[in-house]
């Protein structure tokens, strides 16, 4: 596992361990706005489709790359984030994410856990 | 059981149209996830969500499911905190985010809405129209209108001084476990006498029905007047609120606290000064401006004898957010800093200083865990001690984060069975049935299991939550 990937899966696991769950950012986002409602397509459900696909609970498929890639980065959650929730930079985060993805780092599944 | 996936897909889609269904892993993941501190089971992950628009849809799906004998679980935002959001088994999940619509009649006196809308905006909605919303989560900014309802939770409200949501519904349309439609209540302002069944859905978390539309009486928006006052311990505030039933003061409408450890936490993460001990927070509230400074003045006179450091109105709107946000938000701003283990404990009111030590006992005393800290806050006027075993870290193994919760849950009901409480937000199935069974007579619980089994043969809805399965 090269070195610049293992230090974005640390940066990513620690900090979306944090997540509480509390979903109080979802209403702030575009996409699960024009969803109506759909939580893999609102912050929270990136941030655990993350952690899913570094823990190697999910495998890559198109589903994780709809999501991930349909964040538009406005940056609403983040001030959410740190008002209310756990003060994390979840646009970031999921910048992070999308970059493991698109660069071929991560694959999901169990021969993924890191 | 074997379910084929790609036929569920089909068949869903028939029902709700195929942009409705989802069957993807990441989906049902996120679905299933809640605020329970442990991670999710291959059990609690959903085959497939699914989101209707209405009841004839909602209709639908339950038919199909007591067909194939796959169970429902009703999903509204999953911000239960005691594990009534996560499937218990394998099964569809029943997004209800959908069904949202609003529609206030103020010449009928109520408004009717969708089970989906979350409590922010329909408060946002209502307030235009000079009219409350009789409840008050922290989570309201995602909470839905329809787990309030199948919670009845008051959250923040002081029960004596409002009731509780479930007082002020005047009926629904909802779906039966076996997928019939039925309307229940009235459209008067006038409740029915006598049996109503509107009466059995409140509260009834999702076991019986799912609701489709509710309708609320409408409630004219009061004035409110805000109160701050700060107290060297967290037990002189419990004095207060026993002196305040004693004494038949009407209570506030919030009466919050915040012991010395969450005062800290909370103020410096709004950015306000250290306070000096504890703090107490309440929201007083009457229909006439001269009423509301009345019974603000009259209150915090009775404050003022019970010898705090500090009692004020707050006058400045930006302050009251501040120092209210540090209550509302205090539970995230704790588990930023690690770890946190809830309870909710409601004594009877003249045992709250006992209940409070034998809790701060306990939690500091655990078996699952030594190291952990005790803190708590909560609705205090109501009276509710949120008792937490707090631990600076987040690295903690999931069963160790499992067995904390447990321990937490089994001995916070122990309180409450000692002195008389059952506590009032959090609902009383999922991890809540060894309660249900120590607290009541036998026959309480099998009365349940008969009333879910006469409307739920083949326990499609939320099948796990009575049996009490983690």
């Amino acid at each position: 596992m090269d070195v610049k990937r293992q230090e974005i899966a640390d940066t990513l696991l620690r900090e979306v361990a944090k997540c509480r769950a509390c979903r109080f950012c979802v209403d702030m986002c575009s996409l699960y706005q024009a969803t109506e409602g759909v939580e893999s397509m609102a912050p929270y459900g990136r941030l655990q489709i993350i952690k899913c696909l570094l823990n190697g609970a999910l495998d890559e498929d198109d589903p994780i790359v709809y999501s991930l890639y349909s964040c538009l980065q406005c940056g609403r959650c983040d001030g959410l984030c740190q008002a209310k929730g756990q003060n994390l930079e979840v646009s970031y985060l999921i910048r992070l994410g999308k970059y493991l993805l698109s660069h071929g780092l991560v694959k999901g599944g169990h021969d993924e856990k890191v | 059981m074997d379910v084929d996936i790609k036929k569920l897909a089909k068949d869903l889609s028939r029902i709700v149209g195929k942009e409705h269904v989802f069957t993807d892993k990441p989906t049902s993941v996120v679905y299933a996830k809640d605020t329970m501190p442990w991670d999710l089971e291959e059990q609690n992950i959903p085959y497939a969500v699914v989101r209707p628009a209405n009841g004839q849809e909602v209709s639908g799906i339950l038919r199909y499911a007591n067909e194939r004998l796959i169970p429902v679980h009703t999903h509204g935002s999953g911000t239960s905190l005691v594990g009534l959001a996560r499937p218990k088994t394998n099964c569809i999940v029943l997004d209800t985010a959908r069904m949202k619509d609003t529609r206030v009649y103020p010449e009928r006196g109520y408004f009717e809405a969708g089970p989906g809308v979350h409590l922010a905006q329909l408060r946002k909605e209502l307030e235009q129209h000079n009219a409350l919303l009789p409840v008050f989560p922290g989570s309201e900014l995602v909470a839905t209108f329809g787990g309030t309802i199948a919670v009845n939770t008051s959250a923040h409200g002081v029960d004596a001084a409002l009731g509780k949501p479930g007082d002020f519904i005047l009926g629904f349309e909802l779906v039966l476990p076996t997928g019939e439609i039925i309307s229940t209540g009235t459209e008067s302002t006038r409740r029915p006498a006598g049996i109503d069944p509107t009466k059995f859905f409140i509260g009834s978390e999702g076991l019986l029905g799912v609701l489709t539309l509710l309708r609320m009486r409408l409630i004219p928006l009061p004035h409110f007047q805000h109160i701050v006052a700060s107290y060297r311990t967290t037990e002189d505030i419990l004095d207060t609120v026993m002196e305040m039933y004693r004494q038949r003061i009407f209570p506030p409408l919030f009466f919050e606290y915040l012991d010395e450890k969450a005062a800290k936490i909370g103020y410096e993460a709004v950015g306000l000064d250290e306070p000096e001990g504890a703090v107490a927070m309440m929201r007083i509230h009457s229909w006439s401006k001269v009423g509301c400074e009345d019974r603000a003045n009259n209150f915090l006179e009775f404050l003022k004898r019970g010898n705090p450091i500090e009692a004020r109105i707050v006058d400045d709107p930006e302050e009251w957010k501040m120092v209210w946000g540090s209550r509302a938000e205090a539970g995230n701003y704790m588990y930023r800093l690690g770890m946190t283990f809830g309870s909710e404990i409601t004594p009877r009111v003249d045992k709250l200083r006992e209940a409070f030590r034998d809790a701060k006992d306990f939690i500091l005393n655990l078996d699952s865990y030594q190291g952990n800290e005790f803190i708590s806050f909560g609705h205090i006027g109501a009276p509710t001690i949120h008792a937490y075993a707090f631990v600076r870290t987040k690295d903690i193994p999931n069963e160790l984060k499992k067995a904390i919760a447990l321990e937490m849950r089994e001995k916070s009901e122990e309180l409450n069975i000692k002195y008389g409480g059952c506590g009032g937000e959090w609902g009383l199935t999922a991890q809540r049935v060894s309660f249900l069974k120590g607290k009541y007579e036998k026959e309480v619980y099998e009365s349940l299991v008969k009333l879910k089994k006469a409307l739920d043969p083949n326990d499609i809805l939320n099948r796990g939550n009575l049996q009490g399965w983690m």
